[in-house]
């Protein structure tokens, strides 16, 4: 069953809390409940995996048990002969794939593609795989694969004494100003380093698939925050037309960056089953997730800030480093926020990546804002210490009034008024400034502050907008909503535009049959598929007007009105004379089955090969700094905490959040997104590492009692206050990104807090007790 | 393995019998999932670390994923595709999941729903620190916390406002 088989019936918040005004709750800006939430609550929701296919078989995967060297042999014979098995995969009987596209639009090397290794790179990399006629068939003959291996020494991880410095990449250098010479010359000064571990995705639903091949046309149910994207890897890889390649995904139980791409499972399944001849589904495990694609790098940052006596930023220097695969390439771009949260005459960032033996890390919220926020964020506050000023008051003296670093003015910047707001709602001003200086009994009370940003990333959609017999409205896009809420918000948008109830809407995702969509990642989704379904709905309503004004049947054949206004559903003239009909009965009188009208935001002059891109690549993106302006989203975190003095345990107290995402397409999901990037830098600050055993470059801690995400019990109440203005620069309908925002400045406001309560700074997420005692 | 090797179980689902014949080592996840096309029990780890399984057997929540299908056999299984009245009225805790937000994604959801119901009944939603504590065995990655707390603590009321008014 999929969402628009399941039209809310529910009629709760149909209009807007008080403080909208007269926004009805259907139209953008509205609190509307989400229109896929009866579904996922009945569980009648299918996710990609849930699907049930005649004559599935099932795939289990082999990985490696060494970090670096190359696989001897591999003996097959007991598994082989285990009851039930179809396949035993492995490097010799593999189907030679092509190398596919990069996202970047990298053409591939003219080489073959193996999803499995001879040559080993990381602990965890796919060497075989079983397929078998049931899940626990293929389990069991899955632990009967022996692989021998040739060990060679791997590089652990950045601490390694064989990692070096690494390789520097030069993109990531900024310079402007002396900042070395500056910073020499400051009268105040600060440096120190602040270090990430592995962080990791982890969303509920693991990742995994069913391939199925008719001839050479290939169907995927996977899990995927980029169907047109994935599309091409498969097709590109087999050797088929992109056409013939088709992704389901109708919804995904999160991504949060790591379900964009193509893995090398995908390939494993879909090579079976074409081997087959019948249905593979692979199911990632919950362990396997830790390694079949990458998390957040980790990362080492120093900051060095020279200021003067008043805490006025004189210069930055700042070096990063973050680490990166043996084959593959991940840049996590560590000056992302250093370079533009507070005005400088002076700064230098550079940035190197080092080869570890991991899986290539990958994105995770906020790729490089977040750990870049946590760099500058907590050295301000030491800078703020070093000159003993308030850090709120060091933030607003060293505020940035134009981006300092491409020299634009902002699109919007609502961060001042997030200052105010969140320090307002928090009670700020009762803040004693010494540390240790606050308590409750045994618990030492911290308040931080930290601040975070996101830029906006635009780029171009298209979308299908029909009107049916029966009146409702149906979009169609390739786009998905892995819970930010694009099926609501686009639903809000037709209906807008339309003027039909909300749940007149019937808005069909995840399938890349319908009107094709690029990535949805980098919080860009809503501002490109709402601008897209306003163009598609607003050609629509052009037709069905044209329609009602010009059809001899039509009952406005007569009127000779210009125009026509529609209001819940119904036609009439502007000036009230004539009749009002409904949409359906104006159809009926025409003739008309439907009306249908693609709308799309990419310029006049793309060719077939430039959708293609847009769609299936990042290269077509627009910069935030393009043009005039540079475009962010805004957000200020006050965070109290509770250290408890004799055993050093941290908690969170008391969150508050003032956001600046612009314009808010449904204030009550936005809500949600940005309390659960909160959470999610809850937890990063005080729960999540992944830990590697030195001996054998594993990550011992995959799985979920062991990786800590946070807990219903590890999070208070959180309050979140928008601050954002309609922004016309970022996009089409004046929003901001949502997502990622959230999280950025999440962990340093903690590390702040936690200093102003202890009096010890933790450079080193997380943030744990032993650090503390 | 072949089919000597498997067993027929009955299992009472949602009010109704199913007869089925699978391998002893299949668990009630994958019974229900695989074998019964009753998807709306999620599989977030299958080794009993996230909650998203959690079902009802006499009434107890239990994690599918750590309990094999034969286990539950004799006992009455409610999952989440048997909370809502057979009408399709909702149970007042999915109602409030879907007025308080309390839930994104959606995948963890018919778990959380199902130990909220539970906690409910256990008489463990007195208050919002005690709802925090009795739902912390179900992970949300999306970071729905305080709108499940809202959710529950809001139903909580519901579900004792209506026994009030049965008895």
């Amino acid at each position: 069953m999929t969402v628009h088989e399941l039209r809310t019936r529910h009629d709760d918040s149909k209009r807007g809390d008080a403080s909208d005004g007269a926004i009805f709750a259907e139209a953008v800006g509205g609190r509307l409940s989400r229109v896929d939430g009866p579904a996922k609550i009945t569980g009648a929701a299918k996710y990609a995996v849930e699907q049930q296919l005649e004559g599935l078989s099932h795939a289990v995967l082999v990985e490696s048990t060494i970090a670096a060297g190359r696989v001897r042999s591999i003996d097959t014979a007991a598994a082989k002969a285990a009851p039930g098995v179809l396949l035993v995969l492995t490097p010799d009987n593999a189907v030679r794939l092509n190398s596919a596209t990069d996202w970047l639009g990298t053409p591939p090397p003219d080489a073959p593609y193996c999803p499995l290794a001879r040559d080993i790179t990381f602990s965890g990399q796919h060497v075989a795989a079983v397929v078998a006629e049931t899940f626990e068939q293929a389990v069991a003959a899955a632990a009967l694969v022996k692989v021998a291996y040739d060990e060679t020494p791997a590089i652990v991880d950045l601490d390694d004494p064989k990692a070096g410095d690494g390789i520097p990449i030069d993109a990531m250098t900024k310079e402007w100003g002396d900042a070395q010479a500056a910073f020499a010359a400051a009268p105040v000064r600060i440096c120190a380093a602040y270090n990430t571990p592995r962080e990791y995705q982890t969303p509920m639903e693991p990742h995994g698939l069913i391939a199925h091949w008719q001839g050479d046309r290939l169907t995927v149910w996977e899990p995927s925050q980029w169907l047109d994207g994935m599309a091409r890897t498969y097709a590109e890889w087999f050797g088929v037309p992109f056409e013939n390649v088709r992704l389901v995904s109708p919804y995904i139980g999160g991504g949060f960056g790591s379900k964009a791409f193509a893995y090398g499972y995908g390939a494993v399944a879909a090579m079976a089953a074409k081997m087959l001849g019948r249905p593979v589904k692979l199911a990632v495990t919950r362990p396997q997730t830790f390694t079949a694609y990458g998390g957040r790098a980790a990362t080492r940052q120093t900051v060095a800030l020279g200021a003067d006596a008043e805490g006025r930023i004189q210069s930055i220097v700042h070096r990063g480093v973050n680490e990166t695969s043996v084959d593959g390439m991940w840049v996590e771009p560590l000056g992302s926020v250093t370079s533009i949260m507070y005005a400088t005459p002076n700064f230098s960032s550079r940035q190197n990546v080092v080869r570890v033996n991991t899986v290539v890390p990958g994105a995770l919220r906020a790729p490089g804002e977040n750990p870049s926020a946590f760099g500058i964020e907590c050295a301000i506050d030491e800078l703020a210490y070093e000159v003993g000023i308030d850090p709120l008051e060091i933030r607003l003296r060293n505020y940035a009034e134009q981006d300092p670093e491409v020299k634009k003015p902002w699109s919007t910047r609502q961060l001042r008024e997030a200052y105010a707001a969140g320090a307002e709602a928090f009670g700020w001003s009762r803040r004693t400034a010494e540390p240790r200086s606050m308590r409750d009994g045994n618990q030492l009370i911290g308040w931080g502050v930290a601040a975070g940003t996101y830029p906006v990333r635009r780029a171009y959609g298209e979308a299908m907008v029909r009107i049916l017999a029966d009146g409702s409205v149906e979009v169609e896009s390739s786009s998905i909503d892995m819970g930010q809420g694009t099926y609501t918000i686009l639903a809000q948008t037709a209906a807008e535009v339309m003027g039909v109830p909300a749940e007149n809407v019937v808005v069909k995702l995840g399938d890349s049959r319908y009107a094709r969509a690029g990535v949805t990642g980098g919080s860009r989704l809503a501002g490109v598929m709402t601008g897209a379904v306003h163009k598609a709905a607003t050609g629509a309503l052009d037709q069905l007007v044209g329609l009602a004004i010009s059809d001899p049947n039509s009952p406005f054949h007569a009127l000779q009105a210009n125009t026509l206004v529609v209001a819940n559903g119904r036609l009439a003239s502007p000036r009230g004379d004539g009749p009002e009909v409904s949409i359906a009965e104006l159809l009926g009188s025409v003739g008309r089955s439907q009306i249908e009208a693609m709308g799309d935001t990419t310029p006049a002059n793309w060719t077939a090969e430039d959708r293609y891109k847009n769609n299936t690549t990042i290269a077509m993106a627009l910069s935030h700094t393009e043009g005039d302006y540079s475009r962010h989203s805004w957000c200020a975190h006050f965070i109290e905490v509770r250290v408890d003095e004799d055993f050093g345990t941290v908690r969170v107290s008391r969150v508050v959040s003032a956001l600046d995402s612009g314009r808010l397409y449904n204030p009550k999901l936005a809500e949600s997104q940005w309390k659960g990037g909160i959470i999610m830098g809850i937890g990063q600050a005080l729960l999540e590492e992944g830990i590697v055993d030195r001996r054998h470059g594993r990550i011992i801690n995959n799985n979920l009692a062991d990786y800590l995400i946070a807990t219903n019990a590890d999070i208070p109440d959180i309050e979140v206050i928008s601050v954002g203005i309609p922004d016309l620069h970022s996009s089409v309908l004046g929003g901001k990104g949502v997502g990622e925002l959230g999280i950025v400045g999440v962990a340093p406001a903690i590390a702040n807090a936690v200093f102003h309560a202890t009096g010890k700074r933790v450079r080193d997420l997380p943030i744990t007790l032993e650090k503390l005692i | 393995m072949t089919s000597k090797t498997r067993i027929p179980i009955q299992l009472q689902i949602n009010g109704r019998r199913h007869e089925l014949e699978v391998e002893p080592r299949v668990t009630l996840l994958d019974a229900l999932r695989d074998h019964l096309g009753l998807t709306g029990t999620k599989k977030g780890c299958d080794q009993g670390q996230c909650g998203a399984c959690t079902v009802h057997v006499d009434g107890q929540r239990v994690l599918a994923c750590l309990t094999l299908a034969a286990q539950a056999e004799g006992r009455a299984v409610t999952s989440i595709e048997g909370l809502a009245e057979g009408d399709g009225t909702l149970h007042a805790v999915q109602a409030a999941f879907l007025e308080q937000d309390a839930f994104q994604c959606g995948y963890c959801t018919p778990g959380q729903i199902m130990s909220a119901v539970a906690c409910i009944r256990e008489g463990h939603a007195g208050s919002d620190d005690e709802i925090r504590e009795y739902m912390a065995g179900n992970l949300c990655r999306c970071g729905a916390y305080p709108h499940i707390v809202a959710a529950v603590r809001q139903a909580a009321l519901e579900v004792a406002s209506s026994m009030e008014t049965a008895s």
